[in-house]
């Protein structure tokens, strides 16, 4: 275990992890380091298995890292401490309720823990989301779930939302309703989000900042406009001897016979002139969604890691 | 260390418990008033169905209140809330413990005022109860620090198992002592030196297991 992890760093970031891994039998992660503002929502975005979870769950303090720091909230954060959870507002994916209780016992139980409770909110979201209160957790379905432990993390108050897949395996009706929730949420400049979906459309709908995980480690970090802007795809006809520009950041993606397919990640307005200088026709410049920039940085990360 | 937090814990787990608890301590104590019916056999049948009672609820408790957080998954949700492991640790322990001893010592303490007080009963024989009570208390206390350590539904039984063998194996040697023996017809209730070193000894076990269960559960570096 690093000394390091003992000494938490000052920091005026919403969250600060420095240097984190964390290995299991199967993965490993790799030298995690994320910075998040106050007021910002934040993606991560990742495969399945890519280690969002894991992240999140040391954020928690429900995992204790191997090596490096973690601070939420201007504190150190680990199993042993609990303050800063007073402002957090932790969902995952496989968190489950008290199956045989109603959501009314959780809604007390959660409101004995925190001052904040906004009682009128709750009641609120509890119309807004068409749950009854008096129903049991058994009865509920999987998105009315999802919407009942939103209710009891929204309605604390959390300065900063932390939220593992919210909106995993739920019907686009329920998704809208979530994601809407969280676009009221995100209007509150003083509340911050850490959203991690596999879903690109989620994220790109209201994040503002994204991050890439593949495999235990991060392929890439930035503002949600600049991966749109920085990233194109090129479709050229070039003969079999053309050699590509020296262009950084510039990759072949495919090829068939003479079109090539190349995406760059820096993209400027005079790439253009370049590659139709280098003897290639450029038939195409297309700005990219953010699930193909995701699957290219990915594909990039693969390729670097093997190099 | 969040005391308040501590209670509500406490408080919520035993709410979640209070059906099965409610079952044990009235069914320990119907077999309590069946073993003190006239007759050898009703007195072996309550006897038997006190062990029951006892060994159940012990496996029941720690099934409801320890492992289901894990595998139903509730624990990520308790542990998302401003609780410490040290918080966590010292309600989830307590309350298991807690809500064995009621149909526990329900039925001790009925079995005790109710040979004293019906006509016929012997009280000598409580020299016997008592250090089988135990006994399974300190069975029970294992099976906690089992179910800690290795959260698993199949160590836990294995451990049920090697301690209804043991107590089999306890029983017969505590029926068949002859100081005891003589005693379990008597009118006095008397406690000979050996029963108080069984106990003595049985109340090392019990402290050292929820020791290791205490310690084991806070050294927990993940939680989920």
């Amino acid at each position: 275990m690093s000394t390091a992890l003992n000494q938490p760093h000052q920091t005026t970031a919403a969250a600060s992890l420095r240097g984190i891994a964390k290995s299991y039998k199967h993965f490993r992660l790799n030298n995690i380091d994320l910075e998040i503002e106050p007021g910002t929502v934040n993606g991560l975005i990742g495969p399945n298995g890519a280690g969002k979870s894991t992240i999140m769950r040391i954020m928690m303090g429900l995992v204790t890292p191997d090596q490096g720091t973690v601070s939420v909230l201007g504190q150190p954060i680990s199993s042993r401490e609990a303050s800063a959870k007073q402002d957090i507002g932790f969902f995952s994916d496989d968190m489950r309720l008290y199956k045989s209780e109603s959501l009314a016992f959780h809604m007390q139980f959660v409101r004995s823990l925190y001052p904040n409770w906004d009682e009128d909110y709750a009641q609120q979201l509890l119309a807004r989301f068409g749950l009854i209160a008096q129903q049991k957790i058994k009865g509920l379905s999987h998105g009315q779930r999802v919407k009942a432990l939103l209710l009891l993390i929204l309605a604390r108050r959390p300065r900063l939302l932390i939220l593992d897949e919210p909106t995993n395996g739920l019907d686009p009706v329920a998704k809208q309703e979530v994601l809407s929730e969280l676009m009221q949420i995100v209007t509150d400049e003083t509340r911050t989000i850490l959203y991690s979906s596999h879903n690109t459309q989620d994220v790109e709908q209201i994040c503002d900042t994204i991050t890439f995980i593949d495999r235990g480690r991060m392929i890439a970090s930035s503002n949600r406009d600049e991966f749109l802007d920085g990233w194109r795809r090129f479709k050229l006809q070039a003969p079999q001897s053309w050699q590509a520009p020296a262009i950084e950041g510039l990759r072949p993606e495919s090829t068939f016979g003479n079109l090539r397919v190349m995406t760059l990640d820096r993209y400027q307005a005079e790439v253009e002139g370049r590659l139709q200088s280098s003897g290639a026709t450029l038939e195409s410049s297309e700005a990219m969604t953010l699930e193909e920039i995701f699957v290219a940085a990915v594909l990039r990360g693969r390729e670097e890691k093997q190099q | 260390m969040n005391t308040q937090a501590i209670q509500i814990l406490f408080l919520k787990d035993l709410f979640l418990s209070r059906w099965p608890l409610f079952g044990y301590l009235v069914g320990g104590l119907l077999s309590v008033v069946v073993a003190c019916l006239p007759g050898d056999s009703a007195g072996f049948i309550g006897f038997i169905l006190m062990i029951t009672m006892t060994i159940a609820a012990g496996i029941h408790l720690i099934a409801v209140l320890l492992l289901a957080e894990s595998v139903d998954m509730t624990r990520t949700f308790v542990m998302s809330l401003p609780v410490s492991l040290l918080d966590y640790s010292i309600a989830k322990i307590s309350v298991v413990l807690v809500a064995f001893l009621i149909p526990w010592l329900g039925m001790l303490a009925s079995l005790t005022v109710l040979n004293f007080v019906v006509p016929g009963a012997k009280p000598g024989v409580l020299a016997f109860l008592a250090p089988m009570f135990i006994f399974m208390l300190a069975g029970f206390c294992l099976q906690l620090v089992t179910a800690i350590v290795t959260e698993s539904v199949g160590w836990t039984i294995v451990v049920v198992v090697l301690g209804n063998v043991l107590l089999n194996l306890f029983l017969k040697s505590l029926w068949e002592h002859p100081v005891i023996s003589a005693l379990h017809k008597s009118e006095v209730l008397l406690w000979p030196p050996v029963v108080l070193q069984i106990m003595a000894v049985e109340a090392i076990v019990i402290l050292v297991a929820l020791g290791l269960a205490f310690l084991f559960q806070i050294r927990r570096r993940d939680l989920i």
